[in-house]
């Protein structure tokens, strides 16, 4: 904003040195273009020309283990896509694992937030171990869920043995598998979303509460009308990091199940994986990447509006 | 709010609202609540970070037995010899940490370049907008989309298996976390700081690297972190990138233990815990920004 100012500052002041007098003061009125460039140039090449190249390569056959040229196929990628039952079990898979593990983040993580919100606030040390399953190794993290789920020896059925309750198979039941994952995401994220919510409750203003306390306002009311109104701007990032996280779990479901047991846990990483680097048919992996895109910037656009729209009705 | 009727605090027989009512047993039974839900969640925490712990230091029998052992007695030190000396576990930490560095030193170079651009200078139009906006996008997208070309550009340019790949991956991974964590940081410092070095005669460039890095050195600290973190963690692209033991990082090494016949369960354990330790210490180290990092600078915590 005063940026003219100062750089007419800088035309004031006299050249230090002679040589690179010249050189000096181009530096100097390029400098807003010349920090930036090559953070921009770096990203421009990391994921704009992948994503061209995607889209190139989404129109056509490509397999580079057999030695035969790339085919044009038109839109028969995309067409597999709309008969292709794996690739629709993962999408539904995804779906269903985002859905439920950020659904059950979020209200844990909120529940957890309001009610021990005063208890908690400077206690950076409770914060601190909370937060650490999320900055762990997601590796590390599978492996010691592998531990404790393992059904022979696993720590789980060992508890609930000891409790006299039925023990199970875990990560290998068809039913419970899916369930086994959500789980440990619940475990790994739960603490961002109730960190992310303190840090929101902290900035509440005061007036407004006391004035609904003066109302005679009940808790349910202040909610309602206080607390998530002025909540909603974190909820919204909150659930935002999640739900893009979410829809590309790839790590954690690699070394836990490997999509299995019969693919009742595989995700959308984990399908383009095996299309791309197992059966190396790169052109069809590439018609996924693109629709995983598509979607996930459809979705995340849907949210961030309708989190606006609410925001604007209240 | 629907008593339209508030109460005056002036007049003492007014009511004051439910909530000013000062209730002794409801108050003291809530605390003894909250203080047993807080245990209770950091047990739920940490007993999994014991349990990975506690079975790193288990012979093959104890580690099989039933009931299971949740204390041990005679800890073994045999699953870390044979991880890191039997094994080629020490090469795979190197080649993590030297990635490690390598991302988070380019990634905070330029990062923080940009940073400061978005944070001081203006641009014509509406462009500081959208590029802040594209420079987020990126992040956000899934790295499934860009591995496969990647992949591919890196075969053609002879770069697989090798440590650069993934340190220019990486960078590209982290810089968008560096330049809106930067950015917000040299927001928060005012802008009369550079103006008065320029007023003695220092330039733009120069009142950068001499007054506003120096200040915003808590901030660079904690973001180099969590590049650290974040490179130190990453999985997906070192699977597909490499597969030799010169570029393979510790969390491909610990997968690659695991296989459908057989699991070292204690060996992948104790790879695992170490891989652990250093994200343990510096998650309190950068304890204070921690919500400010996960968030991507939105929240300041």
């Amino acid at each position: 904003m005063d940026d003219s100012a100062s750089t007419a500052t800088v035309g004031d002041t006299p050249a230090p040195s002679f040589i690179g007098e010249r050189l000096e003061r181009w530096v100097e009125t390029h400098l807003r273009y010349i920090m930036l460039a090559p953070a921009v140039l770096i990203l421009a090449a990391l994921t704009l020309f992948p994503t061209f190249y995607m889209f190139t390569l989404s129109f056509q056959k490509f397999n580079p283990a057999v030695d035969v040229p790339n085919e044009w196929v038109g839109l028969g990628n995309f067409a597999r896509l709309l008969t292709d039952e794996k690739f629709h079990n993962a999408l539904g898979n995804t779906l269903f694992f985002t859905g439920a593990a950020v659904g059950i983040e979020f209200v844990l993580g909120l529940s957890f937030a309001l009610l021990v919100d005063k208890y908690i606030r400077r206690l950076n040390f409770i914060k601190t171990i909370l937060m650490l399953p999320m900055m762990l190794p997601p590796v590390a993290v599978a492996i010691t869920w592998k531990l404790i789920y393992q059904p022979q020896f696993g720590v789980l059925n060992d508890f609930l043995f000891r409790l006299g309750l039925p023990t199970g198979v875990w990560t290998s039941g068809a039913d419970s598998a899916m369930w086994a994952i959500i789980f440990v995401d619940i475990w790994e994220w739960t603490p961002f979303i109730f960190l992310m919510m303190l840090a929101g409750i902290a900035s509440l203003p005061e007036e407004p509460y006391e004035a609904a306390d003066l109302d005679g306002a009940s808790a349910w009311q202040k909610f309602r009308d206080l607390t998530w109104p002025f909540l909603r701007p974190v909820v919204t990032i909150a659930l935002l990091l999640r739900l893009m996280d979410a829809l590309r779990l790839f790590d954690q479901v690699f070394i836990l199940t490997r999509g299995g047991p019969a693919s009742v846990t595989e995700t959308l990483s984990l399908y383009i994986f095996r299309v791309a680097l197992r059966f190396q048919d790169i052109g069809y992996a590439a018609a996924m990447s693109l629709f995983v895109l598509f979607s996930t910037i459809v979705l995340s656009t849907w949210f961030i509006r309708r989190m606006q729209m609410d925001d604007s009705k209240a | 709010m629907t008593d339209t009727t508030p109460a005056t605090p002036l007049d003492p027989l007014a009511p004051l609202g439910k909530i000013k009512e000062f209730n002794p047993t409801r108050q003291r039974i809530k605390k003894w609540l909250v203080f047993a839900v807080i245990g209770f969640a950091l047990f739920y925490t940490l007993f999994p970070v014991y349990w990975l712990f506690l079975n790193s230091f288990k012979t093959r029998l104890d580690m099989f037995a039933t009931p299971a052992i949740w204390l041990l007695d005679a800890p073994t030190l045999y699953n870390y010899v044979q991880t890191f000396v039997e094994r080629p576990f020490l090469r795979f930490m190197f080649n993590s940490l030297v990635v490690a560095v390598g991302t988070t030193i380019l990634a905070l170079v330029f990062g923080t370049m940009a940073g400061f651009a978005l944070a001081r200078f203006d641009y014509p139009g509406r462009a500081k907008y959208h590029v802040s906006f594209w420079i987020l996008s990126t992040r956000m997208m899934p790295p499934i989309v860009t591995i496969i070309p990647l992949f591919l550009f890196f075969a053609f340019v002879n770069l697989l298996n090798t440590k650069t790949a993934l340190v220019i991956a990486y960078t590209g991974f982290n810089l968008p976390f560096v330049i809106w964590m930067m950015k917000g940081y040299f927001q928060e410092l005012p802008r009369e700081l550079e103006e008065s070095a320029m007023v003695d005669g220092d330039t733009r460039l120069g009142a950068f690297i001499r007054v506003l890095i120096p200040l915003a050195r808590p901030g660079l600290a904690a973001t180099a972190i969590f590049t650290l973190i974040l490179s130190w963690n990453e999985f997906l692209f070192a699977l597909i990138i490499t597969e030799t033991q010169t570029s393979n990082t510790l969390p491909i090494g610990i997968a690659g233990r695991i296989t459908q016949y057989k699991t070292e369960w204690g060996e992948i354990s104790a790879a695992g815990f170490a891989s652990c330790i250093p994200i343990i210490i510096f998650a309190f180290i950068v304890q204070k920004h921690l919500v400010r990092g996960l968030s991507f600078g939105a929240v300041k915590g």
